[in-house]
């Protein structure tokens, strides 16, 4: 009888869920990147659904899902990473002037690479609550420093004498399913792991969705805080490993434009950017989604131009409908009368 | 068990920049006791309560638990310490779980991962002990603002604390819910706990307390007392700090043969209001009474234009009106709007109050290009400063460095300023200490007199009974009753629970 | 505004006392000390960067246009929102003004008021997006930017050969290299140091100077940016007042980049790309908040000369290009870093006090 009631609670939960998901950013995502991927497909009469297409679609998906995480676990504790094209850019060009220039192995590169990232998040984060003053300003100063940085260690050049063993890394892809493309989602998976089941994760969740009662619980919020940026850094510094792996060479434009992918990718996921919401189904299809743009202005030979355009329509298309969906929704009773919320920066 | 001393402090001192919060509070908790911390809105009892739980640091005083000298320096240090609390704020994490709120200050984990199942069981028991029915996976964001204030108190049980304080938990709770909160406050004293309860419903108190604590300017008055040795008068004599004079107010009529200047009629909104009627005459003050969450402020604001009206009308000065914004409210109708929430929609904290009072008038006094005179701005915002006694330093100075009260007269300068016709008043004395409360009273009252038309909301009964000529009485959205106000709180008091109560019987 | 009047009939009370800062945290005198010390350090260091000409000169014109820069920052700073499309806006005001002067043959004065039109035009799509849908300026803007970007690049790649308008209206060459030196009165001649192209900055600063300091529509803006569910209580029409913000801000990023194209010579998609850092720097160090409600205009300016003769200070004294940026990022931490300390020590001498 017991068991019975469990079980059935346990169905109806999981209805309530699949009920609760069809109607989610998630499934609408993941219903236009199948209907985009087939369109694609139709376009280039098949040819896209082959093989190396395949290959090379996933290949250059995994640093935009990755720098989409990385700013979403900024954003799910109230913050902004301006700095996320510029702690990557910096990383690869780091891994790549250690392996050519100096002849550090692959491996020890990459953890020295991974290592600094994440200790330069850490030292973002420890300088936003040590100083107090606005992650925005405080990330933009780093974005600069770090392009300082970049700039200095390569110069005009391009970086491209490195180890094989990562380039091979790079463009392995059993059963043309690239590495670096797997890499992502494991990640991606660990994210969501760490976000939904451990304690650390629900802590910065807690911190993000309501810092007062947080404080209140016993949870640190400036602590939080820090930790976010760190988990930033570190996700930056895989990205930067599979994109030195996947890319020629590197040199100073790494990154450079990965700041409006960044913050596309969850907001299109719909990950609010006042904290406490995450989304990572919703940012890996969304970074799907830019990247469907990106194959069909190649498969269509289009300005590059085009893209950026796309993109920055569908962000503004995907804030402003679902802002407006939500004004609908607020007019049921029981919420207060919504004040005209003028769309502060804060 | 009982009449062991869990928890006591002496000479606590906290001070904030321009204000010590906390001046000298001793404090002794008994277990088995229920203690009531009385005191005027701004007498620090919020202030005490947050270093008795860690969240602020005493900056002098001692504390004690057991007997045994303690430093709470973290909430969580309180919490392992056995002291819980439900504070006056929301605080619920509003994306997670009824459970995993219930559980967030001790979520059970195994070796880092959160054990989801393990959640609902105690959370699943701490509602019931409050005879709650919620749904323990359902998202905070989704209850109601009386659930969430229920899955608080739930939080608080959970961490099975021998001290619990609980900060004003009935402002938003029905009288049924409050007399089934009272049960547990009284099983867990007979259990050898010691709650701390603070209200502002005196009547409460008096219900459920042992004994008492009054605070007056940050110091204790009365230190642990017992509670039947003093009469309301007496407490509320300690509070206020001087015997409470019966308010004398001049005589005030009110021509009910003049054309109301505000009238609802059979009005509804897309908030969910329903065939709400009502109206305002010059020189009238009309009180709208319900609990917090009854859709007071909502309906107001929709007949401001902040909301959509579905039906019925709205008549301002007898003719019938559609109302789109506040401006239109404030340029061509002469509506002004004091409203509940002081700091987040009354008055801008960091902006000088000459601005603050003058907000509403920069379109009268725009002169070509937009030029606004200083002169004739500072004028103005002096005028009102001295009319309303505003105890300032200077107009440029900031209204975030004022006293409650006094921001409360700025927010109502700014629309004596701008000559409204009809003022709507919203709970004006909230967080008001004692005095101001008094003059505030006053001036609306005389405000009224002048022959200007009064819209008062209010959850505070006695102010609804010094006040207000008729009490609307609202509940859920509707208006459950209208009663003339003859003045006598005990038989007014009694007319108006009995509306509430009976909106059962309506709604069948 | 500081002007305070006590009404003789009331006292004052303790806990409601000013707390007036003392002069040294008046952020604007702070930066004119700092500016002046500076410029004399390396003046000192190197006698070349006092030459009028060929470092003042241009020192002062890049000052002039990223001031304008920073003050279309500031206005959308003082409702409390962000631009970070300044750059792109900027770009697309210019491409009108490129391309009238390349196709319609303009004349200088008729190219400018069209970029500033498109700049503007802009600039109230952008704060009709937000006011309409209240989502927040930082993502708008944000998208906005990259939306602009492929735009701008398209349409020159469309419309020109070399992605660049090449013409130059009679008039722009002397906005260039013209100085004060050039207008006489007499036999007493302006400083060569001083461009004359400054004198857009001088009117776009006196024009908000006077919009904030005495006019209601300046004065909403502020409470806009200090509260907006308050003012739209108090009857201000935010709404209003953001498009209004916006579009003043693409206006003055049109400006900006009229400005900084006559400084080249040509009309290209890339030039304002590297907007949006000066942008923030000369009104966050000038004392503008990012949370709204307080705006400095007289601060920006001095806040955008700082960064520029540190800037150009470095360059003489031989700090590479590549490490200019690592200096400016760490400018901008120890200066914030430096408020922070002083309101620290501001608000223990207030506790201590009590």
């Amino acid at each position: 009888m017991n068991r019975m009631n469990t079980a059935l609670g346990q169905g109806s939960w999981a209805n309530a869920s699949l009920r609760r998901f069809s109607r989610s950013t998630a499934a609408l995502l993941l219903c236009v990147v199948v209907a985009g991927y087939l369109a694609l497909g139709v376009a280039s009469s098949g040819s896209f659904f082959e093989g190396p297409s395949v290959r090379v679609f996933l290949q250059y998906l995994a640093t935009p899902i990755l720098i989409g995480l990385a700013q979403m676990v900024a954003l799910c504790v109230g913050q902004l990473n301006l700095a996320v094209g510029a702690l990557g850019g910096f990383t690869a060009c780091l891994m790549g002037v250690l392996m050519a220039d100096h002849g550090v192995p692959a491996g020890v590169a990459v953890i020295l690479g991974l290592l600094t990232a994440t200790a330069i998040g850490l030292a973002t984060g420890a300088a936003i609550v040590a100083t107090q003053i606005n992650g925005f300003i405080v990330t933009l100063a780093t974005m600069t420093i770090l392009l300082g940085a970049q700039y200095r260690l390569t110069g005009t050049r391009t970086v491209d004498g490195y180890s094989r063993t990562l380039r091979d890394f790079g463009t392995a892809a059993p059963l043309n399913i690239p590495l670096v493309f797997v890499t992502a989602l494991v990640a991606a998976a660990l994210l969501a792991g760490f976000m939904y089941r451990t304690v650390a994760g629900r802590r910065l969740l807690a911190a993000g969705g309501n810092p007062l009662a947080a404080r209140l619980s016993g949870i640190s919020t400036d602590r939080q805080i820090v930790a976010a940026h760190t988990l930033s850094g570190l996700l930056i510094g895989v990205a930067a490993v599979t994109s030195t792996a996947s890319l020629p060479g590197v040199n100073r434009s790494v990154g450079g434009d990965w700041l409006l992918p960044s913050f596309a990718a969850p907001i299109i996921g719909g990950v609010a950017l006042t904290g406490g919401s995450i989304a990572v189904l919703g940012t890996v299809l969304a970074a799907f989604v830019t990247r469907l743009i990106d194959a069909a202005r190649a498969q269509f030979s289009l300005d590059p131009s085009w893209v950026n355009l796309l993109i920055g329509l569908v962000v503004l298309g995907t804030v402003a409908g679902g802002r407006l969906h939500q004004t609908r929704l607020e007019k049921s009773p029981q919420s207060p009368t919504a004040l005209p919320q003028t769309g502060g920066a804060q | 068990m009982s009449g062991t001393v869990l928890l006591e402090c002496h000479d606590l001192v906290k001070v904030f920049p321009g204000v010590r919060a906390l001046d000298g509070v001793g404090l002794r908790l008994t277990a088995g006791t229920v203690h009531a911390l009385l005191g005027e809105n701004g007498a620090g009892k919020s202030t005490l309560i947050k270093v008795l739980t860690g969240a602020h640091s005493p900056d002098a005083g001692s504390l004690s638990w057991c007997g045994q000298q303690v430093h709470l320096r973290s909430p969580l240090e309180a919490t392992r310490t056995g002291i819980g609390v439900v504070h006056q704020e929301r605080n619920l994490i509003p994306g997670f779980s009824v459970a995993e709120n219930i559980t967030l200050q001790n979520p059970p984990s195994h070796r880092g991962l959160v054990d989801r199942e393990a959640m609902t069981a105690p959370a699943l028991e701490c509602l019931a002990e409050l005879g709650v029915d919620l749904d323990p996976q359902q998202p905070v964001r989704e209850l109601s603002v009386a659930q969430q204030q229920l899955v608080e108190i739930a939080k608080a049980l959970y961490t099975e604390s021998r001290v619990l304080l609980l900060d004003e938990p009935t402002a938003s709770l029905s009288p049924q819910e409050t007399e089934r909160l009272f049960e547990v406050i009284r099983r867990l004293a007979d259990r050898g706990a010691c709650v701390v309860f603070v209200s502002h419903k005196l009547e409460e108190v008096f219900a459920v307390c042992d004994t008492v604590t009054v605070l007056r300017d940050g110091k204790s008055v009365l230190e642990s007392s017992p509670l039947p040795d003093h009469t309301h008068d007496d407490i509320v004599g300690l509070m206020v700090g001087r015997a409470h004079a019966a308010t004398e107010m001049r005589p005030r009529t009110v021509d009910r043969s003049t054309t109301p200047t505000l009238v609802l009629d059979a009005v509804s909104t897309a908030g969910g209001h329903h065939d709400i009627s009502l109206e305002v005459r010059p020189g009238e003050i009309v009180g709208l009474y319900g609990l917090v969450g009854a859709g007071r402020s909502e309906l107001v604001k929709a007949v401001l234009g902040l909301d959509r009206i579905t039906g019925g009308e709205v008549r301002v000065h007898g003719k019938p009106v559609r109302i789109t914004s506040p401006r239109q409210a404030l340029h061509e109708f002469g509506i002004g709007y004091v409203t509940e929430n002081r700091k987040e929609e009354g008055v801008f904290l960091d902006q000088p109050i000459v601005r603050n009072i003058t907000v509403t008038v920069w379109k009268r006094l725009a002169k070509a290009l937009g030029y606004v005179s200083a002169r004739e701005e500072r004028d103005t915002a002096q005028d009102l400063v001295d009319r309303l006694g505003i105890r300032i330093s200077g107009l440029g100075q900031n209204a975030g460095e004022l006293s409650g009260g006094n921001q409360q007269k700025v927010s109502l300068a700014k629309w004596l300023a701008a000559d409204t016709r009809l003022l709507v008043v919203d709970e004006p004395t909230v967080g008001v200490d004692v005095r101001t409360k008094h003059t505030f009273h006053e001036l609306i009252w005389d405000l009224a007199r002048d022959g200007l038309p009064i819209l008062l909301i209010s959850s505070d009964l006695a102010e609804m009974v010094t006040l207000a000529d008729r009490i609307v009485v609202m509940t859920d959205h509707r208006v459950r009753g209208e009663i003339a106000n003859d003045r006598d709180y005990d038989r007014m008091s009694g007319r108006v629970i009995r509306l509430i109560h009976d909106r059962d019987t309506v709604r069948s | 505004m500081t002007t305070s009047i006590s009404p003789p009939d009331t006292v004052p009370e303790e806990r409601t006392a000013p707390h007036r800062m003392p002069f040294w945290v008046n952020q604007r005198l702070g930066l004119l000390v700092l500016v002046i010390a500076l410029s004399v350090l390396f003046g000192v260091l190197r006698p070349a960067f006092l030459d009028q000409q060929l470092v003042l000169f241009p020192l002062l014109r890049d000052v002039a246009t990223l001031t304008v820069v920073a003050l279309a920052q500031m206005v959308a700073l003082s409702v409390g929102h962000m631009n970070l499309a300044v750059g792109r806006m900027a770009a697309f005001g210019a491409l009108f003004a490129g391309l009238g002067y390349d196709r319609l043959g303009l004349p200088m004065q008729v190219g400018l008021l069209l970029c500033l039109f498109a700049g503007a035009a802009i600039g109230a799509v952008t704060g009709w997006l937000i006011a309409r849908t209240g989502v927040s300026s930082f993502v708008v803007t944000l998208a906005m930017d990259f939306a602009l970007l492929g735009l701008v690049s398209l349409l020159y790649s469309a419309l020109t050969d070399d992605a660049a308008f090449t013409t130059h209206p009679s008039g722009i060459d002397q906005l260039r290299s013209y100085s004060l030196a050039d207008i006489c009165a007499g036999p007493i001649c302006g400083s060569p140091a001083v461009p004359q192209i400054a004198q857009f900055t001088v009117l776009a600063m006196l024009g908000l100077g006077f919009l904030y300091g005495c006019t209601r529509i300046g004065r909403e803006l502020l409470l806009t940016g200090a509260n907006p569910a308050a003012a739209e209580l108090s009857g201000v029409p935010t709404g209003r007042r953001v498009l209004l913000a916006h579009t003043l801000s693409g206006l003055l990023a049109a400006l900006a980049r009229f400005m900084a194209a006559a400084g080249t010579g040509t009309f290209r998609a890339s030039i304002g790309d590297d907007f949006m850092l000066p942008s923030f720097l000369g009104a966050v160090l000038g004392g503008t908040l990012l949370t709204g409600g307080v705006v400095s205009v007289l601060g920006t300016l001095l806040g955008t000369a700082l960064v520029g003769v540190i800037r150009k200070g470095l360059d003489l004294l031989g700090v590479g290009l590549e490490s200019l940026n690592i200096y400016l990022g760490c400018v901008l931490l120890l200066a914030l870093s430096a408020d922070r300390i002083r309101a620290v020590v501001s608000y223990r001498k207030v506790v201590r006090s009590t």
